[in-house]
C-alpha cells in the first residue's frame, strides 16, 4: 500500500490514515492499527518482518498514530543534502570496524542525525560488510563502496581493507604521464604492484587492434621490431592515430551507439538512405577530428529531412519507432550521452542516485515537442520541433513540467526549441556529466573496463573505482576541446596502458585498478578483420561492395528496423551489437562454444587457409619449413614461435617439407588459439 | 460448516495441562484451529492454497498439500508440517518472514499430532449442525422492536472514540444502530442518546443491518488481518441469535437476506460465502471477484444478491442458487457501498471514483449516473489527485438516497437523482475537539424509517443527527 520508495509521501498518508479509517491506522486503539502489527509481524504481512516492538521506529509509529495521526502542517522542511561522518575507512585486516554517521541538512538549516532512519548497503559483501546501524565491518582486501540511503539522497563512503603489508614492496615503477601517477598512486594505497612493461610484440599487435581495428601486418611487424629510436611506440601510436582506420572505427562504435540499421519501411524513417546519410556524415566528424562536443551537439540540435541531413537521424535510429517516443528516447539520449539511466525516475525518485521525478520529466519534455512529417518522396521524413507542444506532465500530480536539464533548478528559457539549450548545456565545458562520461568510455575501449563500469550506468551508488584518474582524465579531454585523438594519445603513452597481461603475486586478484592489462576477446567486427587482414582473403556482406571492413559495415533489413538486427550472421555468433537497445552490454564480450565450433570448422576460416595462395607462393620459393613456421606466427600472432613451439611444429611436419595442407593446419591451429581471439 | 465458538480463548491454554493424565485431548477444533488460523490460513485456508495446502479444515489439513500429508499420525518428527514451522533456517521456516511460533503453540502442534490427530473432544460422531436462530415470519406487524433494558456491558477503553464504520437504522422504529469499538449502540435518532448497547468482542463491527421485521440486527466485522465474523442479535434483548463465519481477516460487507434464512458474508479473502442461518452451513461460495468485497445487498423481494469489490466491480446473483446474474460495470475503484430500493427494482451503488449510480437492475443498466457527486475543492496550486469518492449511500422509505463522501458532506437525493440537500459535518462539530491535521470524514449516513431524520456517522466516532427538511435541528 506505500508508494515504492516513497515517492508519493502525501498519497501514502491518505492510503495509511484515510483510505480505510480504523484499519491501518487505529486513532481509538493504536497499537491495534495494521500498521504496526503488520511491521512487527503479529499478523501475516507479505512484507515480512521489518521492525522490532521495542524499537524506536514502533514507538515514533505509536506516538504519532496516539496523537491522531495528523498530516504535516503548513509547509515542512525538506531535505536538501545528506552527509556521511566518514567519505573513507582504511582497514588493515579483516574484522576491523567502524561506525558511520549519518546527517541531514534540512531546507531551514538544521541538521538531523538521522543514522537510524537511514538504509545502508555495500557494493561488495567480501570487502566489507555495512549493518542495519551504519556500522562496517572489513571482510577481505580489496576496496569497495558502503552507501547510506536517506531521503532521496544516496551517499558514500570509499572503504578499503589492505592485504598484509609483510612481503610487499612497491617497485616504483616510472610513470609517463599523469595516468600513471594517479592510477600507481592508487595501486600503491591498496598494496598492489604493477607488473612489467609488455615487450614490443605485445604493444604493436595491441595498439594496431585498439586502433586500427586489425592486427599489424608482416610487414609493420618487421619495420617496427627494427626500429631502434628509443620513442618508437609513441611514434607508432602517432602514426595509426592519422590513420583513416582510427577514423573509421571509432565511426562503427558511434554507429553502434547510435543504432545505426537501414531499413526498407517508410513509416520509421530509417530507410538506407537515411542511415548512410547518418553514417557518412560521422565518418566525416571522424576524419576531420571534430571536436567530440560539437559533433554531438550538432545531432542534439539537428532538424530536418532525415536522406539528407545525416545528423538529425539521431531522432531515427536512438529509438526506432514508427513515432517519436519522448520517454524512451529522453532515457536513451542520457544513458549515451550521460552515462546516466535516469529512466527508474519515471515511477518515483532515483532510490541510489541523486535524480528525481522533477528531473525526469523536465528532461523528457526536451523531446516533447518532436515530430516527424512526409517529404517530398516516399522514404524521407522531415524532423521538427513543434515548439507549441505541451511539456510532459509528473506522473504524480499531473503538474506540467516544462523542459529543465538534469540537475538544474529552473527550466530552460521558454520559446523556440528548447533543443537549442540542451546541446549547449550537455556539451559546455563545465557540463562534467558528459565529459566524464566521454572519457569514460574511451578508457574502457583501451583498457576493456571503465574506471566506472558498466559505462553507462553512472550513479552515487556506483562510482568511479579511482575517481581522481577520472577527473584528470575529463578534465584533460576538456582542455583538449574535447579532442578525441589527444585523450587516446594520452591514455595509450602511458605505462599503465603499456603494462603487461602477466600478473604478479599482488596483483593477480585485482580486476579493477588497472594494475595489469587485461585479457579482451576482440570484437566481432575486429575479430573478422583479423581474420581477413591474416589470410588476406576479403569477406563480402550483402549490400556493401566487395573489400568493405567488418567494421565499415552496419546491418540492414528488409523491411521495418525496430527490432534487434546483426545483419551477418557471424556477427550475431561473435556477441556484435544487435543495436535492439542502446546498453553498452549489447556488444557480447564472452566467449562461447558456438564461436569455437565456428573458427575450428566454419566457413570463415576454413576457406581462407589457402585461398589468397600466399603458403603455396612461399612454397614453390623454397622457404624452409623453419621459416614457414615462422611467417605462420608472425602473421598471425605478430610473435615469433617459441623455441618449444619451434620443435613441435617441426616435428608435425617432419618429411613432409614442402605438402601445403600441412602448413595451412598449422596456420589453421594458429587461427584457432585463444591467443589470436584476444587482445592481450 | 461449524457452528463456530469464541476461539480466542485456547490461546490462553496452560501448558502443564497438556500433559497431564486426565486432562482433556489435543484436538483440532478446540486448539489447533486456533493457532493454525492465526499464522497458516492467509496462505493455506479456503480462499488461498499455496502448493494445495489448505489448514482450515480438519478433513482437508489430515489430507495434506500437493506433495501428500503433512501429519503423520503419532509422529511429529516426521511430519511436514512440524518440520515447516520448527525449522532453524529462517528461509524455510513458516511462516515465512515472521518469528517463529510461539513454544506454547508449538508444543500444541506437537502434541496433537503426537496423540493421534484428533479432530474433536467427542465421539467420531461430528455433532449435530444447528443453530438455535429461527427465521422470523415476513409479517410486519405488531409493536415495532425495540430495545428493552438491555444488559449492562463492559465498554472497551480507547484513546478517543473508535470511527463509526457502520450504522443502520430500523426499518420500522425510531432506532439507529451505531457501531462503536467492540461493541454496537442503539440510540434514539433525535437525541442521539444511547438506549442500549450489545457486545461486540469479535473486534470492530464493519456493518449493521436490521431485518426487515426489525427485530435482528446483523452486526458482522471483526479485527483487521486477524479474525472476522457475523453475529446475529436480537434487538429486544440483545441476545446473540447465532454466530456464522470464521475469517483470517474483518468482515467488510455483509447483509441478511428478507427471510432472514440466509447471511452472506464477503471480505479480503475475495469471495461471497452464503451461510444457512438455520443450521450455519455454508450454502454458497461465489467466486468472480478479483479484489475485496467492499459491499454485499440482498434485494428486498429475496431474489438477488448484489456484491462489490475495490477495484470498482459489481456483481449480481441468484441469492438461492447462488448462480450468476449479470455483471454492472461502471465503477472505477473501489465500490464503498451498495443499496436497494424497497421495490427491488433499483440498486444504488457509490464508489472513490466519486460516482453515484443508480442501476436500473432489470437492464443491467444505469438509469443515472452522478459523477462527482461529492466534489472536493481544489486548493488553488494543488496540482494531481485530490481525494475523492463517495463513502455511503442507502435509501430512505420514499425512494430518496443519502449519501456521504470525502468532501465532508452528507447530501440528500430526489428519487430522480436531482440533489435536494446537503448537510456539512463541520457545522455540527464540537469544536477542537480534534487538531486542524487530522481531516474528519462522515463515514455513514442513514434515513429514519419515517424519512424524517438524516443521520451520520464520522471518523472521529461522533454522530451527526439533522432533520431531513433542511430545518434547525
Amino acid at each position: 500500500m506505500l508508494s515504492l520508495f516513497g515517492y508519493d509521501a502525501k498519497g501514502d498518508y491518505e492510503r495509511v490514515v484515510n483510505e480505510m479509517p480504523g484499519r491501518r491506522v487505529n486513532v481509538a486503539v493504536p497499537e491495534q492499527s495494521l500498521l504496526l502489527l503488520k511491521s512487527v509481524g503479529a499478523v501475516p504481512h507479505t512484507g515480512g518482518k521489518i521492525i522490532k516492538r521495542d524499537s524506536e521506529h514502533y514507538q515514533s509509529l505509536l506516538r504519532w498514530i496516539e496523537a491522531g495521526a495528523p498530516d504535516d502542517i503548513g509547509d515542512v522542511a525538506a531535505t536538501v543534502a545528506v552527509e556521511l561522518s566518514n567519505e573513507r575507512l582504511l582497514f588493515e585486516q579483516p574484522k576491523d570496524g567502524a561506525a558511520l554517521k549519518v546527517i541531514a541538512k534540512a531546507s531551514d538549516g538544521s541538521m538531523r542525525d538521522v543514522t537510524k532512519l537511514s538504509r545502508f548497503f555495500s557494493n561488495n559483501d567480501s570487502v566489507a560488510k555495512i549493518d542495519s546501524d551504519g556500522k562496517v565491518t572489513a571482510t577481505g582486501a580489496g576496496d569497495t563502496h558502503v552507501f547510506a540511503r536517506f531521503s532521496r539522497f544516496t551517499v558514500g563512503a570509499e572503504v578499503i581493507v589492505l592485504p598484509p603489508a609483510a612481503g610487499f614492496e612497491w617497485p616504483n615503477p616510472k610513470s609517463v604521464n599523469f595516468i600513471d601517477e594517479l592510477v600507481f598512486d592508487r595501486l600503491q594505497k591498496l598494496r598492489i604492484a604493477p607488473s612489467e612493461l609488455c615487450d614490443d610484440e605485445t604493444f604493436l599487435r595491441r595498439i594496431t587492434l585498439d586502433l586500427a581495428a586489425r592486427p599489424p601486418t608482416i610487414a609493420e611487424y618487421r619495420a617496427f621490431l627494427a626500429d631502434e629510436r628509443s620513442n618508437k611506440r609513441s611514434l607508432k601510436i602517432d602514426e595509426l592515430l592519422a590513420d583513416d582506420a582510427f577514423a573509421d572505427y571509432w565511426t562503427a562504435l558511434w554507429a553502434e551507439q547510435l543504432r545505426i540499421i537501414g531499413g526498407n519501411y517508410a513509416p520509421v524513417a530509417t530507410d538506407v538512405k537515411a542511415a548512410d546519410a547518418f553514417y557518412q556524415w560521422i565518418r566525416k566528424q571522424m576524419r576531420t577530428s571534430r571536436p567530440l562536443n560539437e559533433f554531438i551537439a550538432e545531432m542534439v540540435d539537428a532538424s530536418g529531412s532525415n536522406l539528407t541531413n545525416g545528423p538529425v537521424n539521431l531522432y531515427t535510429m536512438l529509438v526506432h519507432k514508427p513515432q517519436f517516443e519522448p520517454k524512451v528516447f529522453a532515457a536513451d539520449f542520457s544513458q549515451v550521452f550521460l552515462g546516466v539511466q535516469i529512466q527508474c525516475a519515471e515511477c518515483h525518485n532515483h532510490p541510489f542516485d541523486r535524480w528525481t521525478q522533477d528531473d525526469y520529466y523536465g528532461f523528457v519534455s526536451f523531446f516533447t515537442g518532436m515530430k516527424r512529417k512526409p517529404g517530398v518522396e516516399p522514404r524521407e521524413r522531415r524532423i521538427y520541433c513543434d515548439t507549441s507542444a505541451p511539456p510532459a506532465r509528473h506522473v504524480v500530480d499531473g503538474r506540467p513540467m516544462p523542459a529543465k536539464v538534469l540537475g538544474g533548478i529552473d527550466p530552460v528559457a521558454s520559446g523556440g526549441d528548447p533543443r537549442t539549450s540542451l546541446a549547449q548545456w550537455l556539451t559546455s565545458p563545465e557540463n562534467e556529466l558528459f565529459s566524464r562520461n566521454l572519457t569514460n568510455r574511451i578508457w574502457a575501449q583501451l583498457l576493456g573496463r571503465g574506471i566506472i563500469e558498466p559505462v553507462d550506468d553512472v550513479r552515487a551508488s556506483n562510482p568511479p573505482v579511482n575517481g581522481p584518474l577520472l577527473d584528470a582524465l575529463s578534465k584533460r579531454l576538456v582542455a583538449a576541446k574535447f579532442d578525441l585523438r589527444s585523450l587516446v594519445r594520452d591514455i595509450c603513452n602511458s605505462r599503465v596502458y603499456q603494462l603487461s597481461a602477466q600478473p604478479n603475486a599482488s596483483n593477480r586478484r585485482d580486476t579493477r585498478q588497472f594494475s595489469h592489462a587485461h585479457l579482451r576477446r576482440l570484437r566481432a567486427d575486429v575479430l573478422l578483420d583479423s581474420v581477413v587482414t591474416v589470410t588476406g582473403v576479403t569477406r563480402r556482406f550483402g549490400g556493401f561492395p566487395e573489400g568493405t571492413r567488418a567494421i565499415d559495415y552496419y546491418p540492414r533489413s528488409a523491411g521495418s528496423t525496430e527490432g534487434p538486427e546483426f545483419g551477418d550472421p557471424f556477427f550475431a555468433t561473435f556477441g556484435r551489437s544487435s543495436r535492439g537497445t542502446v546498453c553498452a552490454c549489447e556488444t557480447k564480450k564472452e566467449p562461447t562454444l558456438s564461436q569455437t565450433l565456428h573458427m575450428a570448422v566454419g566457413d570463415t576460416v576454413r576457406d581462407r587457409l589457402g585461398a589468397s595462395g600466399e603458403v603455396k607462393r612461399m612454397l614453390e620459393k623454397g622457404t624452409s619449413p623453419e621459416v614457414m613456421i615462422e611467417e605462420l606466427f608472425v602473421r598471425t600472432l605478430s610473435r615469433r614461435p617459441t623455441q618449444d613451439e619451434k620443435t613441435a611444429m617441426r616435428e608435425l611436419i617432419g618429411d613432409a617439407v614442402k605438402d601445403q595442407a600441412t602448413y595451412e593446419d598449422i596456420f589453421w591451429s594458429l587461427l584457432n588459439s585463444t591467443e589470436f581471439a584476444f587482445n592481450h | 460448516m461449524r457452528f463456530v465458538p469464541l476461539v480466542l480463548v485456547a490461546l490462553s491454554l496452560v501448558m502443564p495441562d497438556i500433559f497431564a493424565e486426565d486432562a482433556k485431548p489435543i484436538t483440532y477444533d478446540d486448539h489447533i484451529a486456533p493457532i493454525l488460523k492465526r499464522h497458516c490460513w492467509q496462505c493455506h485456508g479456503e480462499t488461498k492454497q499455496e502448493s494445495g495446502l489448505n489448514l482450515a479444515n480438519y478433513a482437508a489439513a489430515v489430507k495434506g498439500s500437493s506433495g501428500g500429508a503433512v501429519v503423520v499420525s503419532g509422529r511429529s518428527s516426521t511430519s511436514r508440517l512440524f518440520k515447516a514451522i520448527t525449522a532453524e533456517d529462517p528461509a524455510e521456516r513458516m511462516p515465512p518472514e515472521n518469528d517463529p511460533l510461539p513454544k506454547e503453540q508449538l508444543a500444541l502442534i506437537k502434541a496433537w499430532i503426537d496423540t493421534g490427530l484428533r479432530q474433536n473432544a467427542g465421539s467420531a460422531a461430528t455433532p449435530a449442525r444447528t443453530l438455535s436462530f429461527k427465521p422470523s415470519s415476513l409479517k410486519n406487524d405488531g409493536p415495532a422492536p425495540m430495545p428493552e433494558k438491555l444488559p449492562t456491558i463492559e465498554r472497551s477503553k480507547t484513546t478517543r472514540p473508535f470511527p463509526i464504520l457502520a450504522m443502520a437504522a430500523s426499518p420500522r422504529a425510531p432506532l439507529v444502530a451505531v457501531a462503536a469499538y467492540e461493541r454496537v449502540d442503539f440510540i434514539n435518532p433525535e437525541s442521539r442518546d444511547v438506549i442500549g448497547s450489545v457486545a461486540f468482542p469479535e473486534g470492530e463491527p464493519q456493518v449493521l443491518r436490521f431485518s426487515r421485521s426489525g427485530a435482528v440486527l446483523l452486526a458482522a466485522g471483526g479485527r483487521p488481518a486477524q479474525n472476522g465474523a457475523a453475529v446475529l442479535f436480537d434487538v429486544k434483548t440483545g441476545k446473540r441469535l447465532a454466530e456464522l463465519g470464521n475469517e483470517t481477516d474483518t468482515v467488510i460487507a455483509a447483509d441478511l437476506s428478507p427471510d432472514e434464512r440466509q447471511v452472506a458474508i464477503g471480505g479480503s479473502g475475495r469471495v461471497v460465502k452464503i451461510f444457512s442461518t438455520v443450521d450455519g452451513a455454508l450454502n454458497h461460495t461465489l467466486v468472480k471477484h478479483t479484489d475485496w468485497i467492499t459491499a454485499i445487498a440482498f434485494s428486498p423481494d429475496g431474489k438477488l444478491l448484489a456484491s462489490a469489490d475495490r477495484v470498482g466491480n459489481i456483481h449480481l446473483w441468484d441469492a438461492i442458487s447462488g448462480g450468476v446474474v449479470l455483471p454492472l460495470s461502471e465503477h472505477k475503484a473501489a465500490v464503498r457501498s451498495l443499496a436497494w430500493r424497497s421495490d427491488s427494482q433499483v440498486l444504488a451503488s457509490c464508489s472513490e471514483d466519486g460516482q453515484i449510480v443508480w442501476w436500473e437492475v432489470s437492464k443491467g443498466w444505469p438509469s443515472i449516473s452522478k459523477a462527482d457527486a461529492h466534489p472536493p475543492q481544489r486548493p488553488a496550486g494543488i496540482y494531481g489527485k485530490i481525494p475523492n469518492g463517495v463513502l455511503d449511500a442507502n435509501f430512505g422509505p420514499n425512494g430518496e438516497l443519502i449519501s456521504c463522501g470525502r468532501d465532508r458532506t452528507v447530501r440528500l437525493w430526489s428519487h430522480d437523482g436531482s440533489a435536494l440537500k446537503s448537510f456539512t459535518i463541520d457545522a455540527d462539530s464540537k469544536s477542537n475537539s480534534t487538531p486542524t491535521a487530522i481531516r474528519v470524514l462522515p463515514l455513514r449516513s442513514v434515513v429514519t424509517f419515517d424519512g424524517l431524520r438524516i443521520l451520520a456517522g464520522d471518523s472521529a466516532g461522533r454522530v451527526h443527527s439533522w432533520p431531513a427538511d433542511g430545518t434547525a435541528k
